[in-house]
C-alpha cells in the first residue's frame, strides 16, 4: 500500500515537473511563427529598416535546399520595428535562432551601440549572435544569393565563424562581446566588415552583377537551386562575401577600418592562429625572388602593459612556428609535403613583414582611439596606481617593444 | 529519535545552499561591488562561517533541538515570540529567490508568456513537502547533491574558456563602501547557518561531523566564489544587467554554437535542485508557525504559509521592483540580525550553559 502511494506521489511529481520545466513542450504554432535566422538593420531619416531573413520549413520528402522570405519593417527603435514586423505578417519573430546581425554602412556615423544595446539586453534572442558591418546597406546584403547557401545569412555565418585549425582571416565578434567592450574602460569595439564580391572574378573584385546568372560556384561547385523564390531584390547567384576587412569603432561609432593583412596580424595577437596562411611575396633568394605561403603551425602571443613614470611600455611578443605551403619558384629540392627548414631571408622577410604589420596597427589605434588592444583595460587591471595619470592620454604615452619570432623546422 | 545523519547534513549544505545564489544575485552584488563582486559574496560567506563554527559546536555539546534550546534561553513565551521573529525571517528570505526563479523560468524556458499555472507546481511541491517530516530533507539531499554538482560542472566547465579572470582586477578598486553595501544587499540569499541552526538536534553526532560539515559549507562557499569570479569573467562591463547568469555563463563555448544549447541538461539540473531548495524557508515557517500556536493539524501551516506566498508572488508581482529594493536595503538588517547575530548569541548562551551545567554535575 505504502509502495502504491509512494508511486502515485511520484508520478503527480513528474506531471508537476512536466508542467513547471517542458515550457509547453516548446510547441508553437509553425503556421503563426517565423523562424528569423538573421536580421538586417538600416537607417532611412530617423527610423530604423529592419530586414528579417525567415527560414521557412516546408514538409518535402525531396532533397531541396534552405528556402527564404524576407520582411521589413520600420520604427523608431529595434523593438518597435520588429512589433511591426509581427504586427504586419502575423508572424510571431523567434529569435532564438537568429545568429547573426548585419548592420548597414548609413549606421557607421552613428553609435551603433543604441540599437545593439536592445539585443544585448532582450532575452529573445542569444546575445552570442555574430555582428557584421555591410560594406552597402545591410537589406541589399541579405538580398543577395550565394552559391554557398540559398540563405545569404548562413553563407556569411560560414566567413565570419570558419572551422577550427582554419584560415583565422576573419575577426569575428559577438553583440556580448561588442557591447562589453563599449561599456568597458577603452570603449571600442571593431566588427567585420562584410563586402560583396563576384564568384567570377575571385577574390578583391567588387561586387559586379553579372549578366551570366548560371555561372558555376566559385570554386565551391555548389550552385544555387532555390533562387526563383528568394525574394530579395538580387536574383543572380554569383555572388560571394569578403569579411577580411575589420570595421573599427570607439564610443559606437567607425573610426577607421583594418586592412586583411592587418587583421590577421591582429587575430594572431589576441587568439590561436595555428592552421592560417601568410603570403610572403618577393623573398631574395639565390639572385632570384621567390613568393611563399606560410602555414602556422603553432603560436603564441603577448601583448603587455606596463606604466611608469615616464611612459607606457607596450611589449608585442610573437612567436610563430610554420612551414611552407606553398613557393612559387623552380628547382626547390624540398618537397612541400615534408616540414622542411625555412630559408634564412624567408625568415627575416616575415619578420619584418610582421613586424612593419604591428607597427601599423599601433599607429592605426593612436589615430582612430579604438583601443583594440585593450591598453587601457590592462593600464587599469595591471598598473591601477597609475591609472589616473595616464587613463586620458595613454596613447600618446606608448613606447613600443616589438619582438616577433619566426621559425621553422630547426 | 534522530532523523537525520551527519552525511544528510553535509549533502545538504552542499545540494541546497549554493544554488540560489546562481540566478540574479550576481548581478545584483555586480550593480554595488563591479569586478569586486567577489570580495562582497566571500565577506557574506565568511560571517555565515563564522555563524555555522558555535552552532556545529551546540549540535557537538546538546542533543537539544531548536526550539528547545530557545526555550531553555528564552523561556516558553519567549521562544514563541523568537519563533515568530524567524517566521517573518523566513517568510521574507522565500520571496526574493521565489520570484526570481519564475522570472527566470518565464522569461528564458518560454517563448511566450505562459498562462498564471506554470509556475504552481513549485508550490504544490512546497505544500506536499511541508507535510513531512525533517526527514525528507535528508533524503532530497541524498538524491539531489549529486544533480547539483553534476549541474554546477556541466555550467562551469563549458563557461571556462570564454572566461577572462584578469576582469576581476584590480582587487579592491571599488572601494571598501561599494563592496560593503554589495554584501548587504546579499543578505536575503545568505544567512545559510539559521537553516543549518533549525536542523540542531535533528541528526546524530559522530566522531568528525563538525569538520565535515564545516568543509561542507567551505565546498558550497567556494561553488558560489567560482561561480562569481566566472561570471564576471565573462560579463565583465555588463555583468550588472544580466539578470539571468545561470542561462548566460556557459552559451558562448564553441561547442555550444556547433551543437546548440545542450548546457541547458546542467540549467534544468540546478533549476531542479532550486525548486527544492526554494522550499526550504517556506518548510521551516511551516514548523515554526506549528510550534508558535501549538497547531496539530498537519495541513493548516502549510495552508497558511504556501498560500501566502503564492499571493505575494500572483498578486503583488507588479510591486516587485519595490519589494526587492526594500529586501535589498532596509530589510538587510533584518536578515543579518536573524540570519546570523541571534544564533551566534544563542550559541554562545546555550554553549556558557552547559559549561555550567558540566561543571556543576
Amino acid at each position: 500500500m505504502r509502495l502504491k502511494k509512494a508511486k502515485a506521489l511520484l508520478i503527480c511529481l513528474s506531471i508537476l515537473l512536466t508542467l513547471f520545466f517542458s515550457n509547453d513542450f516548446g510547441l508553437i504554432d509553425v503556421e503563426k511563427t517565423s523562424i528569423i535566422t538573421a536580421i538586417a538593420i538600416d537607417k532611412e531619416q530617423d527610423e530604423y529598416i529592419l530586414t528579417a531573413q525567415v527560414a521557412v520549413p516546408e514538409a518535402t520528402d525531396t532533397n531541396t535546399e534552405n528556402q527564404k522570405a524576407q520582411l521589413s519593417s520600420k520604427g523608431k527603435t529595434i523593438g518597435e520595428a520588429l512589433k511591426e514586423m509581427g504586427d504586419v505578417s502575423g508572424w510571431f519573430p523567434k529569435l532564438a535562432f537568429c545568429n547573426l546581425i548585419i548592420l548597414g554602412n548609413n549606421l557607421a556615423n552613428e553609435n551603433v551601440v543604441n540599437l545593439l544595446d536592445y539585443f544585448a539586453k532582450t532575452l529573445r534572442l542569444q546575445d552570442s549572435a555574430l555582428v557584421a558591418l555591410s560594406e552597402k546597406s545591410a537589406k541589399e546584403l541579405l538580398s543577395l544569393s550565394t552559391p554557398l547557401d540559398n540563405i545569404s545569412s548562413f553563407a556569411i555565418q560560414k566567413i565570419l565563424l570558419k572551422a577550427t585549425q582554419f584560415d583565422n582571416d576573419v575577426a569575428p565578434t559577438d553583440i556580448k562581446t561588442f557591447v562589453s567592450g563599449y561599456y568597458s574602460k577603452n570603449q571600442s569595439g571593431y566588427m567585420p566588415l562584410v563586402k560583396v564580391i563576384s564568384a567570377d572574378n575571385g577574390s578583391g573584385s567588387e561586387g559586379q552583377k553579372s549578366d551570366n546568372s548560371s555561372s558555376s560556384g566559385g570554386g565551391s561547385g555548389a550552385s544555387s537551386g532555390g533562387d526563383q523564390k528568394s525574394q530579395g531584390a538580387n536574383t543572380e547567384s554569383n555572388n560571394l562575401f569578403d569579411a577580411r576587412t575589420t570595421a573599427l569603432f570607439f564610443k559606437g561609432k567607425k573610426v577607421g577600418e583594418l586592412s586583411p593583412e592587418e587583421t590577421v596580424t591582429f587575430n594572431a595577437l589576441s587568439k590561436n592562429i595555428s592552421g592560417t596562411s601568410i603570403a610572403v611575396n618577393n623573398v631574395p633568394l639565390n639572385d632570384k625572388e621567390c613568393n611563399y605561403l606560410l602555414n602556422i603551425i603553432s603560436d603564441s602571443h603577448s601583448v603587455k602593459v606596463k606604466a611608469t613614470d615616464s611612459g607606457i611600455d607596450l611589449n608585442f611578443c610573437l612567436s610563430i612556428f610554420c612551414k611552407v605551403s606553398d613557393v612559387f619558384s623552380t628547382g626547390t629540392e624540398d618537397s612541400l609535403s615534408s616540414n622542411t627548414k625555412l630559408p634564412k631571408p624567408l625568415v627575416e622577410k616575415t619578420k619584418q613583414l610582421l613586424t612593419n604589420s604591428i607597427i601599423s596597427l599601433v599607429n592605426k589605434s593612436i589615430s582612430t582611439n579604438c583601443d583594440f588592444f585593450n591598453i587601457k583595460e590592462k593600464l587599469y587591471r595591471y598598473n591601477y596606481s597609475k591609472y589616473s595619470q595616464y587613463k586620458d592620454n595613454f596613447l600618446s604615452k606608448l613606447n613600443i617593444k616589438i619582438n616577433v619570432n619566426v621559425s621553422g623546422q630547426k | 529519535m534522530y532523523q537525520l545523519k551527519t552525511r544528510q547534513i553535509c549533502f545538504f549544505i552542499i545540494a541546497f545552499l549554493p544554488i540560489t545564489k546562481f540566478f540574479s544575485l550576481p548581478s545584483l552584488i555586480t550593480s554595488f561591488a563591479k569586478e569586486d563582486l567577489w570580495i562582497s559574496a566571500l565577506i557574506s560567506l565568511a560571517i555565515d562561517f563564522i555563524t555555522l563554527i558555535p552552532i556545529v559546536y551546540v549540535c557537538k555539546k546538546t542533543d537539544k533541538t531548536f526550539f528547545e534550546i530557545i526555550e531553555d534561553v528564552f523561556g516558553e513565551n519567549g521562544a514563541k515570540i523568537i519563533a515568530f521573529l524567524y517566521l517573518i525571517y523566513f517568510m521574507s528570505k522565500a520571496i526574493l529567490p521565489l520570484n526570481e526563479q519564475k522570472d527566470y523560468v518565464e522569461y528564458t524556458l518560454y517563448t511566450l508568456k505562459p498562462n498564471v499555472f506554470y509556475f504552481l507546481p513549485l508550490f504544490i511541491l512546497a505544500f506536499y513537502m511541508c507535510f513531512k517530516r525533517i526527514r525528507v530533507l535528508g533524503r532530497l539531499a541524498d538524491i539531489l547533491w549529486v544533480v547539483t554538482i553534476n549541474g554546477f560542472i556541466t555550467l562551469i566547465v563549458l563557461s571556462l574558456s570564454n572566461a577572462d579572470f584578469s576582469a576581476i582586477l584590480p582587487i579592491g578598486a571599488s572601494g571598501i563602501k561599494n563592496i560593503v553595501h554589495g554584501s548587504i544587499a546579499s543578505f536575503n540569499w545568505f544567512g545559510d547557518s539559521a537553516i543549518i541552526f533549525l536542523l540542531v538536534g535533528s541528526f546524530k553526532w559522530e566522531k568528525g561531523s563538525s569538520l565535515k560539515i564545516l568543509l561542507s559549507y567551505v565546498l558550497g562557499a567556494v561553488m558560489v566564489l567560482l561561480f562569481m569570479i566566472i561570471f564576471y569573467s565573462i560579463f565583465t562591463s555588463i555583468a550588472f544587467r544580466q539578470r539571468f547568469a545561470l542561462t548566460e555563463v556557459s552559451k558562448y563555448t564553441t561547442v555550444i554554437n556547433n551543437l546548440g544549447r545542450f548546457d541547458y541538461i546542467g540549467i534544468f539540473m540546478i533549476l531542479f535542485s532550486n525548486m527544492f531548495a526554494l522550499c526550504l524557508p517556506i518548510y521551516f515557517s511551516s514548523k515554526l508557525l506549528d510550534y508558535i500556536f501549538s497547531i496539530k493539524i498537519i495541513w493548516i501551516s502549510p495552508v497558511i504559509v504556501v498560500g501566502f506566498q503564492l499571493i505575494i508572488t500572483l498578486f503583488l508581482y507588479q510591486y516587485f521592483v519595490s519589494i526587492e529594493m526594500f529586501m535589498t536595503s532596509y530589510f538587510a538588517i533584518y536578515f543579518f540580525v536573524f540570519g546570523n547575530i541571534v544564533p551566534i548569541i544563542i550559541s554562545l548562551i546555550t554553549l556558557r550553559r552547559n559549561k555550567y551545567a558540566i561543571k556543576e554535575g
